[in-house]
């Protein structure tokens, strides 16, 4: 084997050691970090624009706790935002919803996005269709014509 | 002109009122008049919030009370039941005790509507020491975990929720109540069931 080859060999393993052991510990964090991801995206009801994970309201302690209670009994993030949709309503959430009138926020940017692409390919396709010399005027030609020394404005002498 | 006359009429125009003077006293007069108003309005009560629980089942009301006894809202139905959220921290809910009281007694006597108290986040020796100052025998529900306040999406106290006799949540109350006004959603709730 190659010390090229060999390179890319060990440089893979550790790759894939460095997975297994990120992986691992994600494995052991899961359910305290999930709890707390999850909570930073619950509006605290008394506050403005505060997540619950990072308000001292006396509402906010109480959800942050019955999240990290639904999350010990084994509830995904999906039924404890289902519940909290329940009790509180779509203003619970401080991201919008990927349903109904709150998915415009999620799908407006990526059709803008796909809109000026598709313009822009548009218009560089346009310009390449038309070279910037087809659209020359008459007085651009006698403008070169009379740099050039010659009468000829339409440049259909000896070709030079 | 001399130099004493440039003086006196420098010293005059430091004197006159400038024009941020003109702008800053008006702001401030309006500022005070502001603070006043606020500082002495009365706390707006009998206030009809949403609420997602609004026409579906009450959540469970279910739990010991501070009397040493349980309390469960399922063995209610028939009766109209007003679940008021209170703490001992929460001076709202100490100004709305009293309006509770005269709607429980007054009730207690025709025998169509009742209170319940749950506690929401409060120390059961501190309640227990408010109602012994203030007053009012209707069960009151220790909530420690606030599972109950948060059931019912619970977003500040004082908040009451009117449960109608087949155990619907029919009206939110936010910012304390009054008799009259819990008379008033009563009477509503009733002619509209």
């Amino acid at each position: 084997m190659s010390r090229r080859r060999l390179s890319w060999v060990a440089l893979a393993v550790v790759l894939a050691v460095a997975l297994v052991v990120g992986m691992g510990s994600r494995e052991e964090q899961t359910r305290t970090e999930r709890a707390r991801s999850f909570a930073d995206t619950v509006k605290c009801p008394t506050c403005r624009s505060q997540s619950v994970a990072d308000s001292d309201a006396p509402v906010a302690t109480a959800i942050r706790a019955d999240i990290d209670a639904r999350f010990e009994e084994g509830q995904n993030e999906e039924q404890v935002r289902q519940y909290l949709l329940a009790t509180y309503g779509d203003e619970v959430l401080l991201t919008p919803p990927r349903t109904g009138v709150g998915s415009l926020v999620w799908i407006l940017p990526v059709a803008g996005l796909l809109i000026a692409l598709g313009a822009l390919a548009f218009t560089f396709r346009r310009w390449r269709l038309e070279p910037a010399g087809r659209s020359a005027s008459a007085a651009d030609r006698e403008l070169v014509a009379s740099a050039m020394g010659t009468s000829d404005p339409h440049g259909e002498g000896d070709g030079r | 002109m001399s130099t004493t006359e440039h003086e006196v009429e420098r010293s005059a125009r430091a004197r006159r009122p400038g024009r941020a003077a003109w702008v800053a006293v008006p702001v401030a007069v309006v500022l005070v008049l502001l603070i006043v108003v606020l500082a002495t309005r009365e706390p707006a009560t009998d206030r009809v919030a949403k609420s997602e629980r609004l026409g579906k089942p009450a959540p469970a009301v279910s739990g010991p009370t501070l009397d040493g006894g349980t309390f469960d809202l399922g063995d209610r139905q028939g009766r109209w039941v007003v679940v008021n959220f209170f703490a001992t921290w929460c001076q709202p809910c100490e100004k709305e005790h009293p309006e509770l009281r005269a709607f429980a007694a007054e009730h207690a006597e025709i025998g169509d509507a009742e209170v319940v108290s749950v506690v929401f986040q409060d120390d059961p020796s501190k309640v227990e020491e408010f109602f012994e100052e203030n007053g009012g025998d209707w069960p009151v529900v220790l909530d420690e975990k606030t599972q109950i306040g948060i059931d019912y999406g619970v977003s500040g106290i004082p908040e009451s929720y009117l449960i109608d006799p087949n155990g619907i949540v029919r009206v939110k109350l936010i910012g304390g109540v009054t008799r009259a006004g819990l008379d008033a959603q009563l009477d509503a709730a009733k002619g509209g069931s």
